[in-house]
């Protein structure tokens, strides 16, 4: 249960008071048998107080792996952390801070809500105890005073009669209501940040809808800033105010959730939006990203997304991009495809056009003949 | 819960009852029988033996033996109907209820029914007084048996597998297949030669008192004795203890903790695990009251299957090391042929192997809520 | 148990990268395999089994060999004329010394004992499996009232504490011969085995493929034996693995307490018996190489029957 890094590097200088959370180049490997598996490459960004980023990508992209281990949930070994990766907070970098110091951070300032309801909560523990231990240690609150508390961030997650579900435990509950749970846990010591990592995906649909709801009610009011980690654009579209769209453990594009849903500068989030099936593209056939996420032990030289991209030239293969700005667009504004710098300057035009076809009426379907 | 656990004794009884009939089945089907002990004295004649018989109700048909041995036939008919079936009559006792209730209601008092085992045929003695003089040494050794296994069990376990793949783990791991593969009699075997032979000679080879120093253990004087040099006593069945102890509960532990260790893991590999850091719990609180608690679910019922074991080893233990419980008083009753004290120990080790399922199943019923009755 | 020793999944993923890199096709290597081939290629990886596996042989050899070269006689006295109570320590004429009394070697003692306590475990096993097999199947396959009374039966006998009803059978049907001692251990070791494969006919009895089967005419006794048994086998093998391991250990035992075989024919047990008495002189060689011979047989029957469960486990891949 060693958690603490060998050797700290020197440590940057902390960022804008404004800035709640600050990823700065974030190298999360993992070390197995057969070799090392680059689950994070090198991820950066940044979250400001109060505000909402989301972070999109299919499953093995790194996303989950990004929030564990901002949350220095991940154990060490398997997992091995970049000497000169940093994850500031509040003020305080705290990817190279002791595990002691760490704890008294999670929980309190730092929560996070997890994919799966029905395990996340321990069975033999009732739901008043599991939030209650939690709001006496951080809070250093009665027994009493914790038990009031914890009724009291039940009923803010719109859970019925609260007073009687803290003396339930989570097998007499549903799904939904123990996501409720989850949530209220995590509320329970007013967090300044909430990681939601896919906290819908195991719910029945209509529930989804409503633990989304719940968490921007709440996030608005609590006035938290909020990590969604989702593979849905749909959620992304609706729930947060930043987007960043990772792909094989690298950020590829990031933008605000307008700039990435509308205008899509890589291919890979082109090629997501193309798969959305919507009420235009009826009839037409469904668009897919062709082949498959590469294998992280022999990712591609350069692009990883290069095999995989309608657009690719010899470039991509040799050099692998950087997320280069993109033209015309704010600061914020970022993508990791060589159609974004100079040498991609002649292909962007007709990339974009092809894909602004594609999301009309499906791709191929100019093509098609019938 | 109460309900549940009155539903699971009445479902015991038929079980107790079709041991009853194995246990007397099996020492009925034995050649020679209790006068097979005769057969090398010459003084004895045929006419002497059938005495014996007669005097015992051996000569009896199967079932009446059984009946009387189980006590459905009330004393005061029992002496008219020997030699015949028992008629219906016989059942009820002197008090007008069925001779199958407890004493106080049915009004009989012999018979296993009746807590009577009835009488030793080597020496006479009543089998209840044999067996609750034995069961003092055998408690002593059992229970502080089942504290050490239990308590070093989990502790190995537990440390193994949160250190998992740590030189502690590996050795365990080499102690539990080892420990599990060896014969607890032959442990104790090389026990006594290492720590009592010419080497060494630093415990006591057998017995569970210095006889030299004390009065038998269990006879009055002993007690006097007791009271008179209660630590000294003490310390001497203590230092007596050691050796069968350690025989005693090598094997368990070792099966144990590798099951304490396997659940600890998978415990520690939950999501709830993962829930509890991120709550910013202490690492301790993380692993004792969060995985440690789910742990224990399905070690408290391993531990409610192997209880009977601890009977099985006490009786090979006291064997080698001389202690004088219900293991030595067994295999003096095998040697004897004595039926009745067999019988007697028999079914109150079954009777034991029934409770303590019944108390495995309770509980995990206790320690999980989900388990609803 | 096994995972320090056994060997890492990820050596088997090694290799499957490797293929994959070298173009074969190793799924479609794997889909022609069948059952039993596909059981060993995970048996022999694991390595613990496969040396359990190596000490067996080894010991079925010198079982059958052992007593040709060393014959025991148990009323040849090797030194006839010569009354030494103290046994001698091991030495390069008697590598495992000489027994206290009656100076025995104890290698040939051991030797001549192995034959005996691996043909009772062995054999015992047998006859509890087929026993179990017969009752399971009786049990699931009848149902209603036989089977109740069948399990009920059952759980009577696992609430004897059974290596205590096994001395009392010893002593009162036993006149120390070997056939005997494991008829008796092969009555008593059969209830586990009964369990599982009632457990299987009950669950596979109403799965659709065996509904389909009756629906086609299907006779029963060909569903039983094609589809139903072979199904059961691999827990069979593995809880066989254990009752050898337990029936070794436990006539071990009986034998040591002289209910079990007599000492005309060595075990692994009786050649203890007497070693108690020689506390006093130390002769630790006499009890500690016959202990050895058990701990080492029944580790490797352990051994082999890890190896057994990992492989024949479907859920867990080579």
């Amino acid at each position: 249960m060693t958690e603490t890094l060998s050797a700290p590097a020197p440590l940057g200088s902390p960022p804008a008071h404004e800035v709640l959370l600050d990823v700065r180049d974030m190298k999360t490997h993992f070390k197995v048998l057969d070799g090392i598996v680059p689950a994070v490459d090198g991820v950066s960004f940044s979250l400001g107080r109060g505000q909402t980023l989301g972070i999109v990508g299919e499953s093995g992209s790194g996303k989950s792996v990004t929030a564990l281990t901002i949350m220095r949930l991940l154990d060490i070994p398997p997992a091995v952390i970049g000497a000169e990766s940093e994850v500031w907070f509040d003020g305080r970098e705290i990817l190279h801070m002791p595990l002691d110091s760490m704890r008294r951070i999670r929980g309190k300032d730092m929560a996070m809500i997890f994919q799966e309801p029905l395990t996340s909560l321990n069975p033999v523990l009732s739901i008043g105890e599991q939030i209650g231990e939690q709001v006496r240690l951080h809070l250093k609150v009665s027994r009493h005073e914790a038990r009031d508390r914890s009724i009291e961030s039940l009923r803010s997650v719109g859970i019925p009669s609260p007073e009687a579900r803290i003396k339930q435990f989570p097998h007499e509950m549903s799904g939904g209501m123990r996501q409720r749970v989850m949530i209220a846990m995590a509320l329970s010591c007013e967090p300044k940040l909430l990681i939601a990592d896919e906290p819908t995906t195991a719910l029945d649909v209509t529930i989804q809808a409503q633990i989304l709801e719940l968490l921007k009610v709440i996030q608005q009011r609590t006035g938290s800033a909020l990590l969604l980690i989702t593979h849905d654009l749909g959620v992304v579209a609706e729930m947060v105010d930043h987007v960043v769209v990772m792909y094989a453990g690298q950020v590829v594009e990031q933008g605000t959730a307008n700039e990435v849903m509308l205008e899509p500068k890589a291919p890979y989030t082109m090629g997501l939006l193309e798969s959305i099936p919507t009420a235009e593209k009826r009839g037409g056939r469904l668009s897919v990203i062709k082949g498959v996420v590469p294998s992280p032990f022999h990712l591609p030289p350069a692009c990883r997304f290069e095999p995989r991209c309608p657009y690719a030239w010899d470039l991509c293969h040799e050099v692998a991009p950087e997320l280069y700005p993109v033209v015309g667009s704010g600061s914020g504004r970022r993508a990791r495809c060589h159609l974004h710098q100079a040498a991609g300057e002649s292909r962007r035009v007709a990339a974009l056009e092809l894909h602004a076809d594609a999301m009309r009426v499906g791709r191929g379907l100019k093509e098609d003949p019938a | 819960m109460i309900k549940y656990i009155v539903r699971r004794t009445i479902q015991a009884i038929p079980v107790l009852f079709g041991i009853t009939i194995v246990v007397y089945g099996i020492l009925l089907a034995a050649p020679g029988g209790p006068t097979a002990k005769f057969a090398q004295n010459p003084r004895i004649t045929q006419e002497m033996k059938e005495d014996f018989k007669r005097a015992w109700g051996l000569d009896q048909p199967v079932p009446v033996q059984y009946c009387r041995w189980m006590g459905f036939c009330s004393k005061e008919v029992d002496a008219k109907i020997l030699g015949v079936l028992p008629a219906p009559a016989a059942f009820i006792g002197p008090k007008g209820w069925p001779n199958l209730l407890p004493t106080p209601l049915s009004g009989a008092s012999n018979g296993v029914l009746h807590g009577d085992f009835g009488f030793s045929i080597s020496t006479g003695e009543l089998v209840n007084k044999a067996i609750s003089r034995a069961a003092l040494p055998t408690l002593i050794l059992a229970s502080s048996a089942l504290v050490v296994w239990l308590v070093v069990a989990i502790l190995i376990g537990v440390y193994a597998a949160i250190h998992r793949y740590s030189l502690f783990d590996q050795a365990a791991t080499v102690f539990a297949y080892v420990g599990y593969a060896m014969p607890t009699f032959w442990l104790g075997i090389m026990l006594i030669f290492l720590f009592s032979g010419p080497g060494l000679n630093i415990l006591p080879a057998g017995g569970m008192t210095e006889t030299r120093v004390s009065p038998p253990f269990g006879s009055d004087d002993y007690w006097v004795y007791f009271g008179a040099n209660t630590v000294a006593a003490i310390l001497d069945i203590g230092k007596h203890l050691i050796l069968p102890l350690f025989t005693l509960v090598v094997v368990s532990i070792a099966g144990d903790s590798r099951f304490v260790r396997a659940s600890m893991l998978e415990a520690l590999g939950q999501d709830y695990v993962r829930t509890a850091k991120a709550k910013g719990l202490p690492a301790r609180t993380v692993t004792f009251k969060h995985a440690l608690r789910n742990a224990m679910l399905p070690v408290v019922t391993n531990i409610g299957l192997e209880l009977p074991l601890l009977f099985t080893g006490a009786i090979v233990t006291e064997t080698i090391f001389s202690w004088p419980g219900m293991g030595r008083l067994t295999i003096q009753a095998i040697n004897s042929f004595d039926y009745p004290v067999l019988m007697g120990i028999l079914l109150i080790a079954a009777t034991l192997t029934v409770f303590a399922n019944l108390l495995a199943d309770v509980a995990y019923a206790v320690v999980d809520p989900r388990i609803t009755y | 148990m096994s995972d320090v020793f056994s060997n890492e999944p990820g050596i088997e993923a090694e290799r499957l990268r490797r293929a994959e890199e070298a173009g074969e096709d190793y799924e479609v290597g794997l889909e022609s395999l069948s059952q039993w081939q596909l059981a060993w290629r995970k048996f022999r990886h694991h390595r613990l089994a496969l040396i359990g596996l190596g000490i067996i042989a080894t010991l079925i050899v010198v079982a059958i060999a052992g007593p040709i070269l060393m014959p025991f006689d148990f009323a040849t006295i090797p030194v006839p004329d010569k009354i030494v109570y103290q046994g001698s320590p091991p030495s390069l004429a008697h590598p495992m010394g000489e027994t206290g009394g009656l100076q025995r070697d104890v290698l040939e003692l051991v030797v001549n004992g192995s034959r005996t306590s691996l043909f009772i475990g062995f054999s015992s096993m047998f006859i509890g499996v087929t026993i179990g097999t017969i009752v399971g199947s009786i049990a699931g396959y009848v149902g209603g009232f036989l089977d109740n009374l069948l399990m009920r039966i059952v759980d009577v006998m696992l609430s004897l504490p059974i290596l205590f009803v096994i001395l009392v059978a010893g002593r009162f049907f036993g006149n120390g011969s070997v056939v005997l001692i494991v008829v008796i251990f092969g009555l008593f070791s059969w209830m586990g085995v009964s369990r599982l494969v009632r457990s299987q006919f009950l669950s596979i009895r109403e799965s659709e493929f065996v509904e389909a089967a009756r629906a086609v005419g299907v006779r029963d006794r060909r569903i039983i034996f094609r589809h139903i048994l072979p199904n059961a086998f691999s827990p069979i093998v593995v809880v066989a693995s254990l009752i050898v391991a337990g029936n070794i250990i436990g006539e071990a035992f009986v034998s040591f307490l002289g209910f079990g075989v007599s000492p005309t024919t060595p075990t692994w047990g009786n050649i203890l018996s007497n070693a108690l008495t020689f506390i006093p002189l130390g002769n630790w060689w006499w009890p500690m190489f016959p202990g050895l011979a058990i701990i080492l047989t029944v580790l490797a029957v352990n051994f082999i029957g890890d190896g057994l469960r990992d492989a024949l486990d479907p859920r867990s891949r080579a």
